[in-house]
């Protein structure tokens, strides 16, 4: 889509105000975009060349956008006009890019669901009365929908890779330094990633390339030469091999899921990759999401502590210092907010931290070690993205201490402890409703796993696929 | 592992963070941090003996001195561009003593 639309010069134009126009159209049902962009100004800007030339794009509104409103979805941040541009804008808009809106998202990324967003949830562009996921649902509803072929959102636990799974779309997140953060707001730190998502293999190569590269301004970028990721892209699997994550499988109920994956794992044996099953150990598997939960809010609750209306924000007035910080406070977070951040000091006490925050950073080793191990033989781990589709708006039924769960819903976190490169890819249907499979490699071999990936559209045909929003 | 905490508990510690709790808001917290216990009971299970936390995902460096050239600044209004209130310059806050003045 993107080389089609970039090669379209005489109709860049046409393009990017068409994309506008059906992302509009579509706010009414998606409820997907935050705050839509002033196109003209950047038309008139297009560069003469760049490998995203006229290219109609959507960022999730927790990428700081100079003069345009950066909400993340909360109401502290409602009124918040950023004065510079994210390190990832200023690439976008070099490769010419066009910006056409701010997407919703969970409130301060700080969610699965896009349930918590301020301004209310995303509809699923396959149902409307389903979740997208989230935390960057606005842009994952933009991309399966058909208005933009890539959109950019973030990832500290799986918040591309889910939504990109319920959507039915490519959700790309990079190994960690790949892409720079400078001028994301922060989640957790050590464990944000910026990711995007495209409705095909070659696009995901595209972006990959416009993005990644050292950046100064974020201590964590790193250095390692950007490859050159469409002309390595090979799809041949013969000596390639897949370790089946069989923690998730053995722990799946959805009989469409099971049989999906099988399937699909059963094509990429007769394409010549060999496919095992790998167990790890069931117990750390069942850690990973109370060791991602204490190290994520732990992480949140210091990196907010700077919201608090006085040099920027939705301020609510008080007679002392205290109280005005405690009345922008207590008006700017969500319950859900407010929740994470009680929960994450409590863990940062003193008397805590031994048993529960640093325990939890163990946890993180020992997962990660068991990563580094698997993928001294394997080329990918790989597994369902999810057990079932994209869960109805009002669904509460999940059983939060079942290893389906503690593993199947949640071992995507694993990507984030270890920064390794990983992508949800579209892999078949339960009903109406898509279903992804996720993949995970070593560090910085992204042209791998976009090889998989490929491999795999190649097998289902889910390339450029799009909703049909009724 | 820990005792169980009371809705009184956590509009304390909210407190701390500088914003406050609904009653309904605590005791939806107590309840969640309930379940939150019992998954963190999980982590007991894994043998950490001789492991050392991890605090980022790679343990290289990527930082360095650089060189001291003034790069992206921005100006004074913008730093205050965002400041609901500001007064000469600076963003103001309440006034705590000799209110009256």
């Amino acid at each position: 889509m993107i080389k089609e639309m970039r090669e379209d010069r005489a109709n860049a134009e046409k393009n990017v105000r068409e994309a506008f126009e059906k992302a509009q159209a579509l706010q009414d049902k998606l409820n997907a975009v935050v705050t839509f962009a002033d196109i003209d100004a950047q038309l008139a800007a297009l560069p003469e060349d760049g490998l995203l030339r006229g290219v109609p794009i959507a960022l999730k509104d927790l990428v700081s956008t100079k003069g345009l409103r950066t909400t993340a979805e909360s109401n502290i941040l409602w009124n918040y006009i950023p004065v510079f541009d994210a390190h990832i804008v200023d690439k976008l808009r070099d490769a010419g890019a066009v910006v056409i809106a701010k997407t919703n998202m969970d409130e301060l990324a700080m969610g699965g669901t896009n349930l918590s967003a301020y301004s209310g949830p995303t509809h699923n562009p396959y149902d409307l009365t389903r979740m997208t996921g989230g935390s960057s649902g606005g842009s994952a509803a933009l991309v399966a929908a058909g208005a933009v072929p890539m959109a950019i959102g973030s990832d500290t636990g799986d918040s591309v890779r889910k939504p990109a799974a319920f959507c039915g779309i490519v959700g790309v997140k990079p190994t960690y330094g790949r892409i720079s953060r400078y001028g994301i707001l922060p989640y957790a730190s050590s464990l944000d990633h910026v990711g995007y998502f495209t409705r095909s293999i070659e696009d995901a190569c595209v972006t990959l390339q416009v993005l990644a590269g050292r950046d100064d301004r974020d201590m964590t970028s790193s250095f390692l030469e950007v490859p050159d990721y469409l002309k390595e892209l090979d799809s041949d699997m013969h000596g390639r091999k897949i370790a089946v994550l069989g923690n998730v499988v053995k722990n799946l109920k959805n009989p469409a899921t099971i049989k999906v994956f099988n399937d699909l794992m059963d094509a990429l044996r007769e394409r010549g990759a060999q496919v095992d099953m790998y167990d790890f150990d069931e117990d750390l598997m069942k850690a990973i999401l109370p060791a991602y939960y204490l190290i994520a809010n732990c992480e949140a609750t210091s990196n907010h502590s700077n919201l608090d209306g006085i040099r920027f924000g939705n301020v609510v007035k008080g007679e002392t210092m205290e109280e005005l910080m405690k009345n922008t406070r207590t008006n700017g977070f969500g319950p859900l907010i407010k929740k994470r951040f009680v929960i994450g000091s409590y863990g940062l006490f003193e008397e805590n931290q031994e048993r529960l925050f640093r325990k939890a950073q163990k946890v993180r080793r020992k997962v990660v070690a068991a990563m580094k191990e698997c993928l001294k033989e394997y080329d990918a781990i790989m597994a369902p993205a999810s057990d079932n589709p994209a869960p109805h708006l009002d669904d509460s039924s999940a059983d939060e201490l079942s290893a389906n769960y503690l593993i199947v819903e949640n071992y995507m976190a694993m990507g984030n402890f270890s920064g390794y490169p990983s992508m949800t890819v579209p892999m078949g249907f339960d009903g109406d409703m898509p279903l992804g499979l996720n993949m995970t490699c070593r560090p910085f071999e992204e042209t791998t796993m976009f090889d998989f990936g490929k491999a795999i559209e190649e097998i289902t045909g889910y390339k450029d696929m799009k909703a049909e929003v009724k | 592992m820990e005792e169980r905490k009371d809705a009184a508990y956590f509009k304390k510690l909210a407190e701390q963070l500088m914003f406050r709790l609904t009653d309904e808001e605590a005791e939806w917290i107590k309840k969640e941090f309930d379940t939150l216990m019992d998954q963190l009971h999980l982590l007991d299970a894994v043998d950490t003996e001789d492991t050392e936390e991890m605090i980022w995902p790679f343990e290289d460096e990527t930082t360095f001195m650089r060189e001291d050239t003034v790069t992206h600044v921005i100006s004074q209004d913008d730093a205050l561009a965002n400041v609901t209130t500001k007064i000469e310059g600076h963003f103001a806050l309440p006034k705590v003593v000799m209110k009256d003045d």
